[in-house]
């Protein structure tokens, strides 16, 4: 883990998200009107470096899927940049797409519903290569036994059914497809939460031993922190629609910048029975507000036990703390007595993420 | 990582097909259908050729109506003084054929739809609404106008048997596609959010390889169930046209036809009516029964149980 920062030189970003947004219309009434927007991904930036992992976590139906498939394109964002390896995906063609795929690829959630049921394991991992190579009948099965021994599947399954499987060895399928193509970049939607525990290991092994061996770039999503601990180099915490903290791991994990964060790290169970009995948790109250209607402020203003009086009026952009260290939230904002007309401007300035002046 | 001399054992990926024929011979009631279905087709398409009619003057015929069942005669003769076996069998070849074109023009039909109209949001709404509109129309007033308007035009072009046939199927599978476009549509909605669609996009298939790869294997069993349904409803259909005389010429028998005119005869030659209703439901059953076994065989998770 982490070749890429250790190498010294200058890590070269794969992926570059700028100011996605992904609503979703909520239509209403006897006409079907729009009447508003599910704010699923709400101006989200980050960057993935080549050869990293970045993990995205945070509880459940804050965006985080919902960003995954949007930097693939298997949602139309609403606004804002996608950039892999150079190449703008957000407003792309569909031929140009098309011809941009290869390169970036899935594993799904649930291995069961992301396999054709109708389709033998061969199709499924040969489906890739039909739709982007000119091979042979035989060199794709060549290709296709290859791949199965990637993932530790036996050759002979080739010519099973999907439901004649265990969950594991699906969610291999699931990975030699998305590998059929030699992809740099991959998104991992939660690949693990339908798994058991002791699959789960096995599966987060072999994407990190392929990750070494095929020098992949994974956005790894879940909600399982210390999974996310284990294999990611960087994290990115989500609340409601926008990234509330950013950071490498092992800062994020021991000082946690963000009161959400902290929150979050702290319903963690531990493994030691005396540290769990001392283990201080911070409860939040309340529920999640809906992405359709959040709070003015900052979105996490409702359940903050740390809420300021500016938390409720302005939403806080993502800046740069510490070195590498990027938080939303006004008690790291050196500009946290602002006038109103400067509140008014901030509002209007689009978050500018690490730093950058672009 | 792998053993070397385990490749060479390794079967090809197999046709499936293979696979599919090898579940549907396990199907008893398929293979009964099959069976039944074959002795009927052979019936009407064999048959003529090994059964001659006598060519009977006017005054034999006469003579000779309203026969029983003899040697002679195997099925007896009508109220014309026609052999009964020659005509079940002519009846036989038209009605098996309006059957399944009519039902291949009403399965495509309704399948293009539905996959249409589930698949792209943007021709649900106009497709949904042609469906409706079709649907609260009176059918059979409506094939009353069809055949009334087109009849004589489509005669000219195409002879007046062929043309008719043409005209009949035509009506027929354009109005009874209803019923399975809805349901397809249905069963679409549902598979479009299934994540191996999703898994396809994202390797990058277009839509038209993603309908027929992963949306049309799947809607399979709605669409037999549909179609082995409309093969009897287009048999029945056509008795229909053909006994309010808008069908096919008065002289001309098919299974629907033969029953029609026997019902005025049922109190004294039930015959009449039963083969010919006997032929209809053989048909109908069978081919349901092999729906019925194809469907399982195509489904994977069934197969090999």
């Amino acid at each position: 883990m982490g070749h890429a920062m250790a190498d010294g030189g200058a890590p070269k970003k794969l992926v570059e998200v700028r100011g996605l947004k992904m609503y979703f219309p909520i239509h209403a009434g006897l006409l079907r009107r729009k009447v508003g927007d599910v704010k699923a991904v709400d101006d989200v930036s980050f960057d993935i470096y080549e050869g990293e992992t970045l993990g995205l976590v945070g509880e459940s139906g804050c965006g985080k899927s919902t960003c995954g498939r949007a930097i693939l394109r298997l949602y139309d964002p609403t606004a804002g940049e996608i950039r892999i390896g150079g190449a703008e995906i957000a407003h792309a063609d569909a031929e140009t797409l098309r011809k941009m795929r290869p390169a970036m690829q899935m594993v799904f959630q649930d291995p069961q519903a992301s396999l054709n049921p109708r389709m033998t394991v061969a199709a499924i991992i040969g489906e890739p290569l039909d739709e982007h190579t000119t091979l042979t009948k035989a060199e794709k099965n060549a290709r296709v036994y290859e791949l199965m021994d990637q993932v530790g599947l036996n050759r002979t399954f080739a010519n099973r059914y999907p439901h004649a499987f265990s969950g594991g060895q699906r969610q291999r399928i699931g990975i030699a497809r998305a590998l059929a193509l030699n992809p740099k970049f991959i998104v991992c939607d939660e690949p693990i939460a339908a798994l058991d525990v002791s699959i789960q290991a096995q599966v987060v092994n072999l994407l990190e031993e392929l990750q070494d061996r095929l020098g992949l770039t994974y956005l790894f999503i879940s909600h399982d922190l210390s999974m996310v601990r284990h294999i990611a180099d960087r994290v990115a915490v989500m609340y409601l629609g926008r990234i509330a903290e950013l950071g490498p791991r092992d800062g994020l994990f021991e000082t946690p910048l963000h009161p959400y964060t902290e929150a979050l790290l702290s319903a963690v169970p531990e493994a030691d029975p005396d540290a769990e009995t001392t283990r201080q948790r911070i409860i939040l109250k309340g529920d999640v507000p809906s992405p359709a209607n959040p709070p003015k402020g900052c979105n996490f203003c409702t359940r903050c036990p740390k809420v300021m009086d500016i938390c409720k009026s302005v939403k806080p952009d993502l800046i740069e703390v510490q070195p590498g260290r990027h938080v939303a939230c006004h008690l790291y904002n050196q500009t946290t007595t602002m006038t109103a007309g400067q509140m008014a401007a901030s509002e209007a300035k689009k978050s500018i993420q690490q730093g950058e002046k672009r | 990582m792998s053993d070397p001399l385990a490749a060479p054992t390794i079967e090809k990926p197999r046709n499936q097909w293979r696979d599919v024929w090898d579940q549907f011979t396990t199907h008893k009631g398929a293979l009964v259908g099959m069976t039944v279905l074959g002795v009927l087709l052979a019936f009407v398409l064999l048959g003529p050729f090994l059964w001659h009619e006598e060519t009977l003057t006017t005054t034999e015929k006469i003579m000779l109506k309203n026969k029983p069942p003899s040697a002679r005669f195997p099925m007896g003769t009508d109220q014309l003084g026609r052999d009964f076996l020659k005509r079940m069998m002519q009846g036989g070849q038209v009605s098996i054929a309006v059957g399944l074109v009519a039902m291949m023009i009403s399965i495509f039909l309704g399948t293009t739809v539905g996959v249409l109209a589930g698949f792209f949001r943007r021709l649900d709404g106009p497709l949904m609404r042609l469906t409706d509109l079709f649907l609260s129309l009176p059918l059979l007033p409506l094939l009353l106008v069809m055949v009334m308007l087109f009849r004589d035009a489509l005669a000219g072009v195409l002879g007046p048997e062929f043309g008719t046939f043409m005209l009949i199927v035509t009506a027929i599978g354009i109005t009874s596609w209803m019923q399975s476009a809805r349901v397809v549509r249905g069963e679409v909605l549902a598979l479009k959010e299934r994540e191996f669609v999703l898994a396809a996009r994202s390797i990058g298939t277009p839509p038209r390889r993603v309908i027929l790869r992963h949306v049309l294997p799947n809607v399979i069993s709605p669409v037999m169930v549909a179609a082995t349904l409309n093969i009897a409803e287009a048999i029945i259909t056509e008795s229909a046209l053909s006994f309010l005389g808008l069908g096919f010429p008065p002289d001309f028998p098919t299974w629907g036809r033969l029953l029609y005119d026997g019902v005025s005869y049922m109190q004294q030659y039930p015959e009449r009516v039963m083969l010919p209703g006997l032929a209809i439901s053989l048909t109908v059953l069978s081919v349901n029964y092999i729906g019925d076994g194809l469907r399982d065989a195509l489904d994977p998770r069934i197969r090999g149980r």
